[in-house]
């Protein structure tokens, strides 16, 4: 251990000045770009959360926790944090889950083109996300719509308070579990043949091969995933923007589609990054506590 | 080969669905706010009135004669000394009747390039501001009255005398601040009723069945209804969501109710009138039975798609039909009012706006937008057809009677009342926002008329109180 750190602190070889300078203007780059268009701007917005804020109009007036303390009595605000969780943790859910079952059965060596299917379940991933909403949006017209002529029903999925943000949800999952499949055809590909074998040997059936087995080892890829998602939908507004503009009323008001609202719709910057911030803690929270389940379970 | 087959497969696909994509976008133009379709479908339609007999861009011929009526446009006078200059003009969704404007300017003056700028509507509204707050703002570009206080602190005065600009122009006094202009009205515009003429003929109704008053209205529409084993196959009347703009931002002034306080800073929702008006439409689909709330999600759309009979609307809808729904038979009349014995006003009015300039552009450019704006208010043919282009009745005095506005039926059935709709002044758009929330929860969601009506009214006096806002409904005087 000693030599190591005596290593450590050993001059090293004279690299060639253009080396030096190509990785100090990488690095340098690299810091501006973070400094001007995430460092800066966030601490801008922080600041501006304790102001009466309107770019527009010049308005910046000092007005301490206010914003804050709105927040707390403001319902449509506590009624998209709460419509946000519900729609992150079913989408989060169902989006692992039809993922892993997709891969998991393309995985299985006596399905052929691999690549087609993985092809198919990836392409709305790429799509454009509005374009694919306004495609739903009308898929779900009540009369004339897709959904209901091939269901038979007569729902008006977008307008009633008991669908609407469930159709915003069945639309996400749909455009988005390809991700997963991908993820995690990745993951089962590098899983040591040896180790399935052994299990086999051993005696594991079909389901026990993947409790036990398989899916132990892809909890780093369902982390990655469950991480990812979190942090995507929490953020989630297009979907509503095109699909319900958080109605019918503001029963689909999602904290994203609030605050785009506030700062671009009204110009309320100051109560936008308000709710930005609080946002920014919700992310945390549920991301660290993914960690915390993920490593409960590995220990 | 089969990576090929597969390559080849893909790539339609992925073609089919852009072109999918298309074709969604602009049909869901009709599905956004109601100001913002107003304001997108004139544009919308703009290429197609050009191209119609409704308007006279094909004909616009280039004077080198001094024109104008008060404001006078000489186009012997260079601009920039001649010499060559550029400027970015925005403006939302394609529209070649505001190029032609632009086109017309730039045969006068070929030292000028106007580089036009398109945003769709609600982009637009999101990167002026902050365009116009930064050195790349466009020096011209097409104005709003709703985003009035986006945008005001960056524009520049009109450079023409106010005395020459009122003698000239009606409706100017809103616009004055400090005794100057940064915009005008090119027409103003209201709400009507719009009807399919076949489904008209076909229940056996005539031109003099038009009704004038809604308990007439709803009888000719019970008779447009048609349902077959209890479906709703045909609605009489429909107003899924344009509640807000076109009925309780408008009709309760039929009652005498304006939407403001006497202080013309708060407003007043939760109302005898506004509840009068919200009942009148319920009652539509559940006393009457002529239409659904669940029959289609946009009434427009489905008005347009000949499954709607009747349906309110402002007057882009005219040009926006005869663009993209040119087999629909329609015609136009006049809101039906609930006494035509006593009323206060028809609905609420609002305007098209000419052209703000960006007070934060090079010296040169500004003085070529200014001679823009002067040129545009002194061409009474390009003004005559952005008003018939965007259904909007023109606010310069000497086209009020000109005879070509009778081509156009949306402007034609205003031409005796026009005087008798309140203008409220430049509302903010949240104002439909909050009303659209409203509406949708009596609708949708089943809350009580006075709870949605009274939340909607505590939201936007809430975003009123933190800003400078005065209404101009008080100017109003009803006829005698």
């Amino acid at each position: 251990m000693a030599r190591s750190r005596l290593q450590l602190f050993q001059k090293r070889p004279l690299q060639p000045r253009s080396e030096v300078w190509l990785r100090n203007i990488t690095m340098f780059c690299m810091l501006a770009f973070y400094i001007t268009f995430f460092i800066v701007p966030i601490g801008m917005a922080f600041v501006g959360s304790f102001h009466d804020w309107n770019p527009m109009n010049g308005k910046y007036v000092k007005v301490g926790v206010s914003n804050y303390v709105a927040l707390l009595s403001n319902e449509t605000f506590w009624l998209s944090v709460k419509n946000t969780l519900l729609f992150c943790a079913v989408v989060v859910f169902f989006r692992a889950l039809l993922g892993f079952l997709c891969a998991y059965a393309i995985y299985s060596k006596t399905v052929r083109g691999k690549n087609f299917f993985l092809t198919m379940y990836y392409m709305p991933v790429i799509a454009p996300l509005v374009a694919v909403t306004f495609i739903w949006k009308f898929m779900y017209e009540p009369k004339v719509g897709l959904i209901n002529t091939l269901l038979g029903l007569s729902v008006n999925w977008l307008k009633n308070k008991n669908t609407a943000l469930l159709a915003v949800m069945i639309m996400t999952v749909w455009k988005d579990f390809g991700y997963a499949v991908v993820l995690y055809m990745a993951g089962l590909m590098g899983l040591s043949e040896e180790v399935l074998e052994a299990a086999k040997v051993d005696g594991c059936n079909g389901l026990q091969l993947l409790k036990s087995v398989v899916l132990p080892l892809l909890r780093p890829t369902t982390l990655l995933i469950i991480v990812a998602s979190i942090i995507s939908y929490l953020q989630a507004y297009v979907q509503v923007l095109v699909l319900t503009e958080g109605g019918p009323g503001t029963s689909t008001y999602l904290t994203s589609y609030l605050i785009y609202n506030e700062a671009f719709v009204k110009f309320s910057f100051g109560s936008a990054s308000a709710m930005s911030f609080v946002l920014f803690v919700f992310t945390a929270v549920a991301t660290a506590i993914s960690f915390k389940i993920q490593a409960g379970k590995a220990a | 080969m089969k990576k090929k087959l597969l390559s080849v497969l893909l790539a339609c696909t992925m073609v089919l669905g852009l072109c999918a994509c298309g074709d969604q976008a602009g049909s869901a133009a009709p599905e956004d706010t109601a100001d913002t379709v107003q304001t997108q479908a004139a544009a919308d339609t703009a290429t197609a009135d050009s191209a119609s007999s409704e308007t006279t861009a094909d004909t616009a011929t280039v004077s080198d004669q001094a024109f104008g009526d008060t404001i006078k446009y000489d186009p012997t006078v260079p601009v920039n000394n001649g010499e060559p200059i550029s400027i970015d003009y925005w403006l939302w969704t394609s529209d070649e009747l505001w190029q032609s404007v632009m086109d017309k300017y730039m045969a006068i003056h070929p030292n000028v390039t106007i580089n036009t700028i398109n945003n769709p509507y609600d982009d637009y509204w999101v990167k002026l501001p902050l365009a116009l707050e930064g050195a790349d703002g466009p020096t011209l570009f097409n104005m709003h009255i709703s985003y009035h206080d986006s945008v005001i602190k960056n524009l520049a005065p009109y450079d023409i005398p106010l005395e020459d600009i009122r003698a000239d122009f009606n409706n100017v006094e809103p616009h004055v601040i400090d005794g100057q202009v940064y915009y005008l009205d090119t027409g103003v515009m209201t709400g009507s009723i719009f009807y399919n003429k076949d489904m008209w003929e076909a229940a056996g109704l005539t031109e003099a069945d038009i009704p004038e008053t809604w308990d007439e209205f709803f009888e000719v529409a019970k008779k447009l209804t048609i349902r077959e084993d209890g479906q709703l196959i045909q609605a009489g009347f429909e107003f899924n969501n344009y509640i807000n703009s076109n009925y309780l931002m408008g009709i309760q002034y039929q009652l005498g109710q304006n939407m403001f306080n006497d202080d013309m800073k708060t407003v007043t929702i939760n109302n005898d009138a506004e509840v009068k008006v919200m009942q009148m439409l319920l009652d539509a689909y559940n006393v009457y039975e002529v239409g659904e709330a669940d029959f289609c999600e946009d009434s427009i759309v489905s008005f347009a798609t000949g499954q709607t009979a009747m349906v309110s609307s402002w007057g882009w809808l005219n040009d926006y039909m005869k663009a993209n729904f040119p087999d629909i038979n329609f015609g136009v009349f006049q809101v039906p009012v609930f006494d035509k014995n006593n009323i206060y006003a028809y609905n609420r009015s609002n305007t098209e706006s000419t052209f703000g300039i960006n007070k934060n552009a090079d010296p040169a450019q500004i003085a070529v937008a200014q001679d823009i704006v002067k040129f545009l208010l002194a061409d009474n043919e390009s003004l005559l057809n952005l008003a018939l282009g965007q259904s909007v009745f023109p606010t310069k005095k000497s086209l009020a009677n000109d005879p070509a506005l009778e081509q156009n039926a949306a402007l034609y059935c205003l031409k005796d009342t026009v005087d008798q709709y309140v203008f409220p002044g430049a509302l903010p758009s949240f104002f439909e926002t909050y009303l659209a929330e409203a509406g949708e929860e009596i609708l949708y969601n089943g809350v009580d008329i006075r709870t949605a009506l009274q939340t909607a009214e505590d939201k936007i006096n809430a975003d009123l109180a933190g800003m400078d806002f005065t209404a101009c409904e008080d100017a109003y005087t009803p006829r005698k």
